[in-house]
Formats: C-alpha cells, structure tokens, sequence
C-alpha cells in the first residue's frame, strides 16, 4: 500500500516538473504578459484558468511559478543537507569542544522562529531587488538557515557511527581518515541525510510561500506559488472566482506528494 | 538544594551568553545592512545644508559596531530600546503594548493545540477501529500542508480569532509527535503484560503509558512555543492583530532596523527560557521516571 502511494505521488510531481519545464510549449504566454482588457477574467479556451486581477493568465503563472517553487525548493533543501551533514559529521565524529560549538549554534539558532529570523535577515537587505535577485535571495537564506533540525539527526547517527565497533575495528587497523569517512560514515549517514533532504523540501515550499504571501520573498512579475496565493486576500473577487484556489490546491497536493514519498522512520535507520 | 543552584547559576550564564551573542549578531547584521545610516529626511528639498549635516550627525554616534552595540545594550538593560524609525515611538513602549497581544493569542493558540492534539493521540490509540486515527490522521495531514499565511487568510474568512489559526498551524506537529511518543510508550512489554493481565485502560493510560511519554511531551511544549511564535508573525500579520508579529512584519517592509532588532532580542530571549524550563522539566520527568 505504502509503495502505490510512493508511486501515485512520485508521478503527479514528476508531472507537474515536466508540465513547468515545458511552460513555454504548454501555454502561448509569458507570465507576465497583461491583457489589460481581461482583468479577473473566468476560464476560457484562450484563458484555460482565467486571468488574475492584472489580465495576467493565471495558468502561465502558475505553471512558471511553479518551475520556481519546484526546483529551487530542492536546490535550497541540497544545501541545508550539506551543512547539515558537515557540522554533524564534525560535531558527531569530533566530539569535544567541536561538538559544543557546533551544538551550541544549532542551539541558538533553533531558539529562534526561522519565519522570524528570516523576515529580520530579509528585511535588512533591499525589498526593491531584481525578481530574479529575490528569488536567489529568499531560498539562499532558506537554505543557510535550515540546517540547525537536521543537525541534530546527523550529529545523533554519527555520534552512534563514532562508538560502533566497526569504526573501531578500521581504526586499529590503521584506515585513513578518507576511508573512513567514505568507506564507513557516509554510507551509513546516506538514508539519514537522503531523509532529511526530503523532509525539508515541503518545508521550504511552505516557508517560501508564507515569505512571498507577506511581500518578503519572491518579487513581482516573477510568480511562485507564494505570490499567486497573495491573489487569495480578495475575499470578495475569490469568492466570485472559486478557479482562483487552484494555486493552493496544487500547492496542497505538492506538500502532501512530498510527505508520502518521505521515506519512513525504518526505512531512514 | 545544592544541584539546583549551579545548574541554575549555568543556565542563567547561558541564556545571558546566548541572548548577548544573538544581540550582536542582529546588530552586526543591521550595521552592515544596506541603506544603513540614511536618513530619507535627507531627501527633503526643503531642508537646508545645515539641517541635513545636523541629520548625518545624529547618526555618528554609530560608527564603530561595537561602540553601537555597547550604547545598545546598557541602554536595552535600562528598558530603553531607542526610537523606532517607521513608527516614531519608543520601542519599549511598542513592546509592552504589543506583547500582551501576542502572549495571550500565543498561549490560547498552544492551550487549545494541546488539547486537541493530546485528547486525539490518546483517542486514536485507544480506540478500536478508525473512527478517531483516521479524522486526525487527515486533519493533521491536510494541516500540515497549508503555510501559516493561508491559516491566516482561513481564519480571515471564516472571522475565526487569532489564537485559533495559530492552534491549526501548532496543532499537526503536536498530534504527530505526541502520537508517536505515546505509541512507542504503548508498544512496550510491561504495557502488554499490564493488557493480559486486564488492567484498566485508564490506569494503563496513566501508570504505564504517560510517564514514559512525559519527558518527550513536555520537551515538546517547549518547541510549540516557538512554532507558536513563529507562526505569529504571519498570522498577526494578515488577521491585522495588533502584536509583535504585526509589528516585526511592518518593522520588516519599512527597513526599521532598530525596531527589528529589539524584536528578535526579545524573542529570543522568551524562547529560550521557555526551552530552558521545558529541558528542565524534562529532566526531572525522566528522573521521576
């Protein structure tokens, strides 16, 4: 049963990635192209999901927002894995003052709300940046700022990996460090961190769209799921315009895809 | 008697260390940041040469970061967190009148998360059949889903209070962490021994299954604080509720540094006591157990 859902979930978004990658051939208009005379327009056979309150046409948007939201999440959750892994792999392995103050800072930093502490970062650097220079901006500051939960889970594995026999038993035998670190950690670390990328993933999606739905994430023109949601204020014009939830369903169903391919708690140890 | 006190005297040290060290880090970001220093009063055609050097000078009293930091500091240990840019107000004053609003929107929202989410772990473990793990199951599932801001408009909608859309966003996390730590809890032999032996749910419940469980629940409270928080700055900040998340917001979109600074100290300094009493509890759980 578990497996058909993974396989059920892995296809909608490999979907959903082909159908933003081919954006440009599926629909015949930029996202930020304005039909002035269409505002706020209902589903037609020019407009497949109807215009938002700009005549920008709404499935262009999302089909590039989503091209946006999709696969820099990924990237932003890489590099979360990455420091992650490094600053347990040291603090695990190292112990000692290493581990104090590596523990210490993912301390500090998980004292702290992420959404806060990256509305503070966001606020001090310029709101009226390039699009393209917000979007770099808002999942570069997710990516360096969400390591400190999943250094917790490596720190705890490579810990355990430290005090195992086997790594004792290559140590005695003399096995440099590279060996070691190649050979014996990593390929026991690698579930826990291929876990710990999947999870931050629907993560950063949601945390990028509550940043763009407060006007400190992704700028316009350029969508992302964030940004198209902020059509969502209007109560007035959404209630008139039911299709304008089509962001939110899609954006559900992502974060839903991704939670069932996680990997399970047996499956990660 | 005599453990509490260096334990104590260690976890003062340490919030003080960290609450100075998360200080200086958000004023090295703030004097750093771009824009820093200016003032768009400086952009007032009508102002003469004289009026904008006297501008400037207000501000060379910031020039080394840790000479700012310094005056920033012994002046916050006073109560004074200077003047906020956008508002034009003293911050301290913003604080206490916002604070309260965030407290008690923060500390409804975790009650009734709490509740919830407990009543439907224990329901659902207990219970036979679907008819309470499924419903919370999906609800948390559907939840967790959603981004604190759409919450915040749901909530708009539905003219729900603050405290209930920050209950939504808290409660997936707390149902499936306490799910699972009262399931480990049930799942051991004593608890199976104590079911073929026919004791009562209620005394298994309450002999067998919490106080294993109490350590990590009571760890978690500490975390809920934060995710609370958290979820208070978007969720203030759409349902237009007057506290410290709406004011971090505004403070965010008008560049006032000032104010954003003396928010995240104060923030962090509640969360980190909050954590600090939740490991403590914690550990005299474990202790007890």
């Amino acid at each position: 049963m578990r497996k058909t859902v993974q396989i059920v979930a892995v296809s909608i978004l490999c979907c959903l990635a082909t159908l933003a990658l081919c954006a440009g051939w599926v629909t015949p208009y930029s996202y930020s192209h304005q039909f002035r005379e269409l505002p706020n327009a209902a589903p037609s056979a020019n407009h497949l999901l109807g215009t938002d309150s700009l005549g920008r046409d709404l499935l262009s948007r999302i089909l590039y927002g989503t091209r946006v939201s999709l696969f820099l999440a990924p990237l932003a959750a890489l590099m979360t894995t990455i420091i992650a892994g490094a600053l347990g792999v040291t603090a695990g392995l190292l112990g000692g003052w290493y581990e104090r103050i590596i523990l210490s800072l993912a301390d500090l930093s998980m004292a702290l709300p992420l959404v806060f502490v990256l509305i503070a970062l966001r606020a001090m650097l310029p709101l009226d940046v390039a699009p393209a220079v917000s979007v770099a901006v808002t999942f570069l500051l997710l990516g360096l700022l969400g390591w400190p939960s999943s250094l917790r889970v490596v720190w705890a594995a490579a810990r355990n990996i430290r005090e195992s026999d086997y790594l004792l038993l290559a140590r005695s035998h003399g096995t440099g460090f590279g060996r070691i670190m190649f050979r014996h950690v990593f390929p026991n670390l690698r579930p826990i961190l291929l876990a710990q990328f999947w999870i931050s993933i629907p993560f950063f999606v949601l945390t990028e769209t509550t940043l763009s739905m407060l006007g400190l994430g992704v700028m316009e023109p350029m969508p992302s799921w964030g940004n198209l949601l902020r059509g969502l204020e209007n109560v007035s014009a959404v209630g008139a315009n039911p299709w304008k939830f089509t962001p939110l369903v899609l954006l559900i169903l992502v974060v839903i895809c991704f939670q069932a391919i996680l990997p399970s708690q047996e499956e990660s140890t | 008697m005599k453990n509490w006190l260096p334990t104590l005297g260690r976890r003062l040290l340490w919030l003080a260390s960290v609450t100075i060290l998360g200080g200086f880090l958000s004023a090295t970001l703030v004097r750093y940041s771009p824009g820093y220093g200016t003032d768009e009063r400086e952009l007032d055609f009508r102002l003469n040469q004289s009026s904008v050097e006297a501008i400037r000078n207000g501000h060379s009293h910031e020039g080394s970061l840790v000479g700012f930091y310094g005056k920033y500091l012994f002046a916050a240990a006073h109560g004074d967190f200077g003047i906020s840019e956008s508002l034009q107000q003293p911050i301290s004053g913003l604080i206490k009148e916002r604070l309260p609003v965030t407290l008690r929107s923060v500390l409804l929202g975790m009650f009734v998360a709490w509740s919830a989410a407990f009543a439907l772990a224990v329901s659902s473990l207990f219970s036979r059949g679907w008819i309470f793990g499924l419903p919370g199951t999906l609800l948390s599932g559907f939840l967790l889903a959603l981004p604190s801001a759409v919450v915040a408009l749901f909530s708009v909608y539905l003219r729900a209070p603050v405290f209930v859309a920050i209950a939504a966003v808290t409660f997936p996390r707390l149902f499936r962490y306490t799910r699972n730590l009262l399931k480990d809890a049930l799942a051991q032999p004593h608890v199976l021994a104590a079911r073929a032996r026919g004791i009562g749910r209620t005394r298994i419940f309450l002999r067998h299954v919490f106080p294993p469980a109490a350590p990590g629940l009571v760890a978690l409270l500490g975390i809920s604080v934060s995710i609370a928080f958290g979820s208070a700055v978007p969720i203030e900040a759409l349902c237009d509720s007057a506290g410290i998340g709406q004011l971090a917001w505004s403070a965010a979109m008008n560049r006032d540094m000032p104010l954003i600074m003396s928010l995240t100290l104060v923030v962090t300094v509640i969360t980190i006591i909050s954590n600090s009493l939740a490991a403590d509890a914690a550990s005299l759980f474990k202790r007890a157990a």
